[in-house]
């Protein structure tokens, strides 16, 4: 019993020690980015990171900001919550981060969340799309992505034009598929638009066979896809091979177009995308020689081509933040979350700027995104 | 009507491969009394290799299958030399956990060599599917369920008519008094695990260029395989494969009728069901002591 | 002697976050305590009942479920026209509700298992577990599904005279997680060394005998099942209140495993097994972190390192410490008797 007694000191006190690490550098600004670099969603995780990664070898190289360089600090939320609440301990208790990116998924954003609350920090938002998150009350948040319902009420008009008359939707399993599914419905009904059969599949399915003969049988003439890229190629193969007459629409943001051509050859052919960024026509966004910039440097670091509609937002994160840290003067938290309300930054996406969003006096930031619309024919990304 | 013949078409396509991963399963369960759980990673492993011979270095399609199978069973042979052997005589959750270990960094490895994007594997039959009357299947998927039946029917012959075969058999009846008989536990077992490992590893390559290959496809496979071996009963070949058949029948009017999100809850709802009321599986050949 | 020093090491337990300030420690060791407290939960079913089950997490998870629903509050549709409501309750009935909830699930399983052994139970625990988490996956209007449930209330105890008291800060949770941990020990120290528990130990070593011995087999199982899986959910209630989101990926089968392998690696069947397993695969992750290597290099390094602890120490870490003390007391008393 002795022996015990000591082994598990003997463990936790070396664990505590290892666990303490090294002092903080002093002259760099630390930014810590939670993104999942493994686990379910590990592709998107590393895009995020890379184009992150991309605006801080920029940024230093043009002299940092303050006169300092910055450093980003990844750690990686396994695309689980419990883990995603250790990475923001960590990157805040240990790093002493001043401002925080992250966390990818609306889940894992939601579980960080109580964190920025209890340490004062802020963190940005770059991908997560749950409007529980700026409408909880929490005045850390900081969000470019745009919500599920910024999303559907931007492509309003074009559903219109479209001429869609009867819609259905296929959806992962999570906040990201359900959310989207639930606005996109519901924006479409206000166009009297008839909404047929809503069914959904695990994020891990690889089989939709099921849901797919239950759409056909549903005879509409549209259906809304919103997953992972992975599960939207095996989609469309699928739909093929069932020969599903409906055209298909895929929501979200991370359905890239490129790895769709390479993975899912002819049967791409005919959909519709829509997407936060068009890396194949620059000249679409608003800022067209920053995308084209931006694109340049990922080829040339040879990153995934399929990782670009994802990776932007990570350099869209980091340089807003960058912005507001110049801006106020100083690297610490409360400094930098009061500047981030007034950044004016010229983005991938677009420009950004925040406004309000949520209860009365405990507002989260919201910037409005712009949506581009892009069309696969032809084994190429076409514009709509 | 259409619908449900489109339902049920899907079904036999998918229970082919189902079947395949059910027997490999079994075979080792069975015989071995060991729970692999390394079996997913075998079914990644096959297919990562198809994408490694036909992608990466550009291979016949069919001659990589062949070898695809090969690796996998290779692989298997030399976990279980590596691994199981020095365990023999332990306790199944020594095993148990020593086969999460190896699980764990398999699957971290396959990560590690070929990253967490999905890869998705190029195959030489046409996208347009096979039309009959109103419903459809791709002309890929008909070529899986056909070598699928050709590999189970493969091992039933294997395991029923020949010698290697008797003595697994005998292996699985009575360890003890097989062993006094003179035959070489290692070598059946070394056997076992490489066979079973290596359907798993032709379930993975057939179905990889079907649908995508990423490291983590095995965790679900894993499980079902388990649902199937308990729907038809430990150690039963012909248990295991109408298992397949009916865990993808059930799969698919779940998903079709009942609810779509509900469709990977179908295997273990009918595993628990099963349990309560026919515990020894619908085919088994033995009584099961545990 | 021993009393001391056990006095003495519970002492230094209780000190740590006086003088450790580090918040990011603190933290790992409330989480890593949560999970010594379920894995000691499962020892008493895998170690001393001898009943392999691989879906204890099916338990935590009804528990942190069961809290965090009652604390916030539901109303579900049980037909299309009557609705079943809870307004919120204050978070202790939720431990509560978790706690008898988790119980309950115990009750069906263990009589379940009376059924079936060995490996079919390992299938049947895990096929319960993937069902649990597909129901709190589907039935989104009870626990918003992948929505998940977040903004749950912390804990707080009500202490007469002082009133209400709210577990905001780090130092109060890790207080509060040490004195459950103690407490759970207890609970399971007590439980093994009375006539239950060697009824279980009889049942794990030869269960023929036993029952002919008189040994009502059923009674026992399910009393190791009911106690775990209450022990199990208490733990997934704080959790809930800890952590304060919990969404259906709390019932991954990779989180039993982790359960699992801190009472194996820690020495299944012993009490302070599943407290040296707890600590060294809680901390280990996050020590690991620490160097920056790649995340996949860290997850092989874990699964090696749990192949190579049962290959030289399959008994567990615990028995080879107590033997290889053993043997130098033998060869000490040895040494001392020679003349």
């Amino acid at each position: 019993m002795n022996r015990t007694i000591w082994t598990s000191i003997g463990a936790g006190l070396v664990g505590a020690a290892l666990l303490a690490g090294p002092a903080a550098a002093q002259g760099v600004i630390r930014i810590g980015v939670t993104q999942p670099l493994t686990g379910a969603f590990a592709a998107s995780g590393n895009y995020v990171t890379q184009g992150a990664k991309i605006a801080e070898d920029q940024i230093n190289a043009a002299g940092g900001v303050l006169g300092r360089k910055i450093q980003l600090v990844v750690e990686d939320n396994k695309s689980n919550p419990t883990e995603a609440v250790a990475t923001a301990e960590k990157l805040i208790g240990k790093d002493k981060v001043p401002v925080m990116m992250g966390a990818w998924s609306s889940t894992l954003t939601l579980a960080v969340m109580p964190k920025l609350m209890e340490y004062g920090v802020p963190m940005l938002v770059e991908t997560s799309s749950s409007g529980k998150i700026t409408t909880s009350g929490n005045p850390w948040i900081f969000r470019i992505s745009p919500t599920s319902e910024m999303e559907a009420k931007a492509f309003a008009a074009m559903a219109k034009k479209m001429g869609i008359k009867k819609a259905d939707f296929l959806s992962t399993n999570n906040d990201f598929g359900l959310g989207a599914a639930k606005e996109f419905s519901e924006m479409l009904k206000g166009q009297g638009v008839q909404i047929g059969t809503m069914e959904t599949m695990d994020p891990k399915a690889t089989d939709f066979s099921a849901q797919l003969a239950k759409i056909k049988a549903s005879g509409s003439d549209t259906l809304f896809v919103t997953t992972a890229v992975e599960q939207i190629t095996l989609i469309l193969k699928q739909a093929k091979e069932q020969q599903l007459k409906a055209r298909i629409i895929t929501t979200g943001g991370s359905n890239s177009p490129d790895q769709l051509i390479q993975q899912a050859g002819d049967a791409a052919n005919g959909s519709f995308h829509l997407v936060f960024f068009t890396p194949w026509f620059p000249e679409a966004v608003k800022n067209p020689d920053l995308a084209r910039k931006f694109v340049a440097e990922w080829n040339a670091r040879k990153y995934p081509v399929g990782g670009l509609t994802e990776g932007f937002r990570g350099w869209d994160g980091i340089n807003t933040i960058v912005a507001a840290i110049k801006a106020a003067g100083k690297a610490e938290p409360q400094a930098i979350q009061k500047a981030l309300w007034n950044v004016k930054v010229k983005g991938i996406n677009g420009d950004i700027a925040f406004i309000k969003q949520g209860p009365a006096g405990k507002e989260s930031a919201q910037n409005v995104p712009s949506v581009y619309v892009v069309k696969i024919e032809k084994g190429k990304v076409a514009r709509n | 009507m259409d619908q449900l013949l489109q339902h049920g078409l899907n079904a036999l396509m998918l229970g082919g491969t189902y079947a395949l991963l059910g027997i490999g399963l079994t075979l080792i369960f069975g015989i071995m009394r060991v729970v692999n759980f390394t079996h997913g990673e075998l079914y990644a492993f096959g297919a990562y290799m198809m994408y490694m011979l036909v992608m990466l270095t550009g291979a016949n399609f069919f001659v990589a299958l062949v070898l695809a199978v090969a690796l996998g069973v290779a692989l298997g042979a030399a976990l279980e030399f590596v691994l199981l052997r020095k365990l023999r005589g332990a306790d199944i959750d020594t095993t148990m956990l020593v086969m999460i270990g190896a699980w764990i960094a398999l699957q971290n490895a396959e990560q590690l060599a070929w990253t967490g994007v999905a890869q998705s594997i190029d195959s030489p039959f046409p996208s347009a599917p096979l039309v009959i009357g109103t419903v459809s299947v791709s002309w890929g998927r008909v070529f899986v369920f056909c070598v699928a039946l050709a590999l189970i029917a493969a091992t039933y012959a294997l395991i029923n008519h020949t010698r290697l075969g008797k003595a697994m058999r005998a292996t699985f009846q009575d360890r003890d008094t097989a062993a006094l008989m003179g035959i070489q536990i290692g070598t059946i077992n070394n056997a076992t695990f490489a066979l079973g490992s290596g359907l798993a590893a032709a379930a993975g390559a057939l179905l990889g260029p079907v649908y995508v290959a990423y490291p983590t496809m095995g965790d679900l496979a894993a499980l079902k395989a388990f649902a199937i071996v308990i729907l038809g009963g430990l150690g039963s070949i012909a248990g295991a494969t109408a298992g397949g058949f009916i865990l993808a029948l059930a799969e698919e009017l779940g998903a079709g009728y009942i609810s779509s999100g509900y469709r990977d809850a179908m295997g273990f709802v009918l595993i628990i069901l099963i349990l309560i009321f026919k515990p020894t599986g619908l085919f088994a050949q033995k009584e099961r002591v545990g | 002697m021993k009393k001391l020093l056990t006095a003495l090491w519970v002492l230094f337990l209780f000190s740590l976050p006086l003088w450790m300030g580090n918040q990011y420690v603190l933290h790992v060791l409330v989480v890593t305590g949560i999970f010594i407290v379920a894995a000691m939960s499962l020892n008493l079913l895998l170690g001393y009942a001898g009943q392999l089950s691989l879906g204890h997490v099916a338990f935590f998870g009804i528990g942190a479920y069961a809290s965090a629903l009652v604390s916030l509050g539901f109303s579900v549709h049980v037909t299309p026209d009557t609705v079943l409501a809870l307004a919120p309750q204050p978070v202790w009935c939720g431990v509560l509700a978790a706690v008898l909830a988790a119980g309950a699930c115990g009750w069906f399983i263990g009589r379940l298992s009376f059924k079936v052994r060995g490996a079919y139970f390992v299938i049947v625990s895990i096929s319960f577990a993937e069902v649990v988490r597909l129901i709190a996956l589907n039935w989104v209007e009870l626990t918003q599904g992948p929505m998940a449930l977040n903004n749950i209330p912390p804990l707080t105890l009500w202490l007469p005279g002082l009133g209400e008291y709210t577990f905001w800060k780090k130092p109060e949770n890790y207080w509060l997680v040490l004195s459950i941990a103690l407490v759970s020990y207890v609970i399971v120290r007590r439980l093994v060394r009375s006539r239950a528990g060697r009824a279980m130990v009889a049942l794990r070593e030869n269960e023929p005998l036993a029952t002919s011995v008189g040994i009502d087999v059923t009674r026992y199982l399910v009393l190791a099942t009911v106690i775990s899986a209450a022990m199990a959910g208490a733990a997934g209630a704080l959790y809930a209140h800890y952590i304060r989101i919990v969404d259906p990926d709390v019932f991954l089968f990779i989180y039993t495993v982790t359960m699992v392998i801190m009472v194996i690696t820690g020495g299944k069947g012993t009490l302070a097994g599943p407290v040296v397993g707890g600590l060294i695969f809680g901390l280990l992750p996050e020590t690991l972190r620490a160097f920056a290597i790649p995340p996949e290099v860290q997850w092989i390094v874990y699964g090696v390192l749990m192949v190579l602890v049962v290959y030289f120490l399959p008994a567990g870490i615990v028995p080879a410490a107590q033997q290889w003390w053993q043997r130098r007391q033998g060869k000490l008393a040895i040494a001392k008797a020679a003349p």
